[in-house]
């Protein structure tokens, strides 16, 4: 080991080479055999490792026979039968050429300076191969620098040649050139004076970029020709052939009013759509608004009849005030009844019309107090409180009879035309 | 005897037109104008396409020839290689000047503007053809009315945009004096270079507003057709021949644009093919050795 190392420090470069030439064949062998073998080797490389163990710590050999022969010879084959032989039988037998380094650090030193010996030879040519590579690499170096320009030439599109010969063009358009003093009217040519400069990509601005220099060169031409007296406008009874016939013209047209037939047919559709839409939601509003007016009014007439438990016992009696009631809460309007003749009702009348008309001081409540004919009078006391009150009271009367008939409600209201009758009887 | 005549009394005119330049009185040749005879833009095109042109582009042929009254129209030549016969059949038909639409494979379009016969020609790439037949264009004018020609600014800021524009203004210019020309003015042919390409529109010029007929005059306008985009190729000094003055080095021919598409497509099959290759090779590579302890081995 010693002499290796003194080696490899005589000749680093020999030494690494000398690595390499050992994993090379080493790489080479593995290639060589095949994949059986090379699982023999691993093998190998166990029993190798074991075989260490043999000698530090002095595991018996029957041991590893008995393992060999538990794994079984059918996975082994002569070669490596014999290598266990070998590694059962004398160790210095094992020179297989499998793991030179491995080798090495076993067999003893003549075979190690064999080794070293072809190592070294195998240097020596490597380097003389190695420098003529270098060359031919050198060589391949320059080869490529003189291809690579043709190379380039190949793989780069060939540049084209950019002619512009100004002065070639000034010189032809010269030759070519109408009479700078001819007028106008023979070219029509006009310059827009400003270059178009919009995104080639987008469509409308483009296009209106073209109008825009076709408008402005119309303009100016018309003015052009208004200066040199240059017909210019078509006058309205001037027929003659057209570009396009009249049949093509009426194909445009009906083009155009199919067109915009289609833009309204599909704006009317929306619009229905949407008031579809709409009209949907006024249905569902309305359901609602039904749905809520019911519920209300259910609750009304729950009130209602909870305000009238007590009466219901003389529902017979109390009927006309319930239905009177019922009318009243259906109708929204509650206090209907008592604003009505109340003094805070919304007439129209006056303080002094009113008192006119219900009378104020006069008899006051003497008139209500039994007098002594009256204590004698028999007349209409059965027919009700009204009837009989009214007759006498004149202007009160009618006061008493309206508070009458909620007061004593025990008997029921006549009918219109009994009614009359008896307002007129008096 | 009536040519030679013809031709003596031309270099006179020549030569009187000449003497008065000399004199420089612009002026003076105002005045004298109508005695004298008045300059006069003369201009007669002979315009062609190769075989092989698809409906599209004859209907574009038909339209220029609609619009263009002073345009002579020819059949169809026959050979793309001798183009030197068009300086001959320009003569033929008294033209100076030959609108030659080069179709190739039946779908590129190439048109060659060329004065003839001296030159020079200038050769285009017609591309995005719209013709006057489409429905959408609701423009209409009178048939050989003369169109105004406006050109942007573009084609003054390069040499090449210059000539162009002189060789535009003699083939699209209506002169005065065509046969066929009607003496109002109603379009305008637009030539405007955006993106390095000379773009083509042609627009009716309506003074009246339609939907005042009598309120004041408002100039509108609405496009009649055809439209088409020119990328300029090339500017030969001859007629048809000759050196090449101008070469637009951003041309990129047509077919070369499609191969390279298909290249792509192709490259995109070749690297999925590669990289399936190189996967299953991968995976053929990775493959671990069977362990000669694995399970099946040891309790076999």
């Amino acid at each position: 080991m010693a002499r290796k190392g003194a080696a490899a420090t005589s000749k680093p470069k020999a030494s690494s080479s000398k690595k390499n030439v050992e994993k090379a064949l080493k790489i080479v062998q593995r290639t060589e055999e095949s994949s059986e073998d090379e699982d023999e080797l691993n093998l190998e490389d166990n029993e190798e490792i074991s075989e260490d163990e043999d000698e530090e710590e002095g595991v018996d050999q029957e041991g590893m026979t008995k393992l060999m022969a538990a794994l079984g010879e059918d996975g082994l084959d002569e070669f490596a039968q014999a290598e266990l032989r070998a590694l059962t039988g004398d160790e210095d037998e094992g020179s297989d050429d499998e793991d030179p380094e491995e080798e090495a650090d076993e067999s003893g030193d003549e075979e190690e300076e064999e080794e070293e010996v072809e190592v070294e030879e195998v240097d020596a040519s490597e380097d003389e191969e190695g420098v003529e590579d270098e060359e031919e690499e050198e060589e391949e170096e320059d080869v490529p620098l003189d291809e690579v320009e043709d190379v380039e030439e190949d793989v780069v599109p060939r540049q084209k040649i950019e002619i512009d010969n100004k002065i070639a063009l000034e010189r032809i358009r010269e030759t070519i050139k109408l009479d700078p003093s001819m007028p106008w009217t023979e070219t029509l040519t006009l310059t827009y004076p400003e270059t178009i400069d919009v995104d080639v990509d987008d469509d409308l601005n483009r296009e209106l970029a073209f109008y825009k220099q076709a408008l402005h060169s119309a303009n100016a031409a018309k003015a052009l020709a208004a200066k040199q007296n240059f017909p210019f406008t078509r006058p309205s009874d001037y027929f003659a052939e057209m570009v396009k016939s009249d049949a093509h013209m009426e194909r445009i047209r009906q083009r155009l009013l199919d067109e915009s037939a289609t833009i309204k047919r599909s704006e009317d559709k929306r619009k229905e759509r949407e008031g579809k839409k709409f009209g949907k939601q006024v249905q569902m509003e309305k359901l609602k608004e039904r749905e809520r007016s019911k519920k209300d009014m259910e609750e009304r007439i729950k009130g209602l009849k909870r305000k009238r438990k007590g009466a219901l016992d003389n529902a017979q009696e109390d009927g006309e005030g319930f239905d009177v009631a019922v009318e009243d809460a259906i109708s929204d309007r509650p206090s209907k009844r008592g604003r009505s003749d109340g003094p805070g009702g919304k007439r129209g009348l006056s303080r002094q019309a009113r008192d006119g008309k219900y009378g104020y001081g006069g008899p006051g409540k003497r008139a209500k107090q039994n007098t002594k004919d009256s204590t004698d009078e028999f007349v209409g006391r059965g027919s009700g409180g009204r009837g009989g009150r009214g007759g006498r009271g004149g202007r009160g009367g009618q006061r008493g009879g309206g508070r009458g008939g909620q007061r004593g409600g025990a008997s029921k209201r006549l009918g219109k035309s009994k009614r009359v009758t008896a307002r007129s009887r008096t | 005897m009536a040519s030679v005549l013809k031709a003596q009394k031309k270099n006179k005119s020549v030569k009187d037109a000449k003497g008065k330049r000399k004199a420089d009185a612009m002026d003076i040749d105002d005045e004298e104008g109508p005695s004298l005879k008045r300059l006069k833009n003369k201009q007669r095109v002979l315009m062609l396409s190769s075989r092989g042109v698809t409906h599209r582009m004859r209907h574009l042929m038909n339209d220029l020839e609609a619009l263009l009254p002073h345009v002579k129209k020819d059949s169809k030549l026959d050979s793309k290689n001798h183009l030197s016969l068009l300086p001959e059949l320009a003569d033929l038909n008294n033209c100076n000047n030959a609108l030659y639409f080069e179709a190739r494979r039946h779908e590129d379009l190439y048109m060659w503007a060329a004065k003839t016969p001296n030159g020079p020609s200038i050769k285009m790439h017609v591309q995005n053809i719209h013709t006057m037949d489409e429905l959408k264009m609701t423009g209409n004018c009178l048939k050989g009315s003369r169109g105004l020609l406006s050109f942007d600014k573009g084609f003054d800021e390069t040499e090449w945009g210059k000539l162009t524009k002189e060789v535009f203004t003699h083939i699209f210019g209506v002169p005065q004096t065509a046969r066929k020309a009607k003496p109002f003015i109603d379009h305008i042919l637009t030539f405007s270079i955006l993106d390095d390409k000379i773009w083509f529109r042609n627009f009716q010029i309506i003074e009246k507003d339609p939907l005042q007929p009598n309120g004041p005059p408002q100039t509108s306008l609405v496009e009649i057709g055809p439209r088409f985009v020119l990328t300029p190729i090339r500017i030969f000094e001859g007629a048809f021949n000759g050196a090449t003055v101008y070469s637009n080095p951003e041309f990129v021919s047509p077919a070369a644009v499609r191969s390279a598409l298909n290249r792509e497509k192709g490259d995109k099959y070749g690297q999925r093919k590669h990289a399936e290759y190189e996967r299953a090779e991968r995976g053929a590579a990775r493959k671990l050795d069977e362990d000669q302890l694995a399970v099946p081995k040891v309790f076999s």
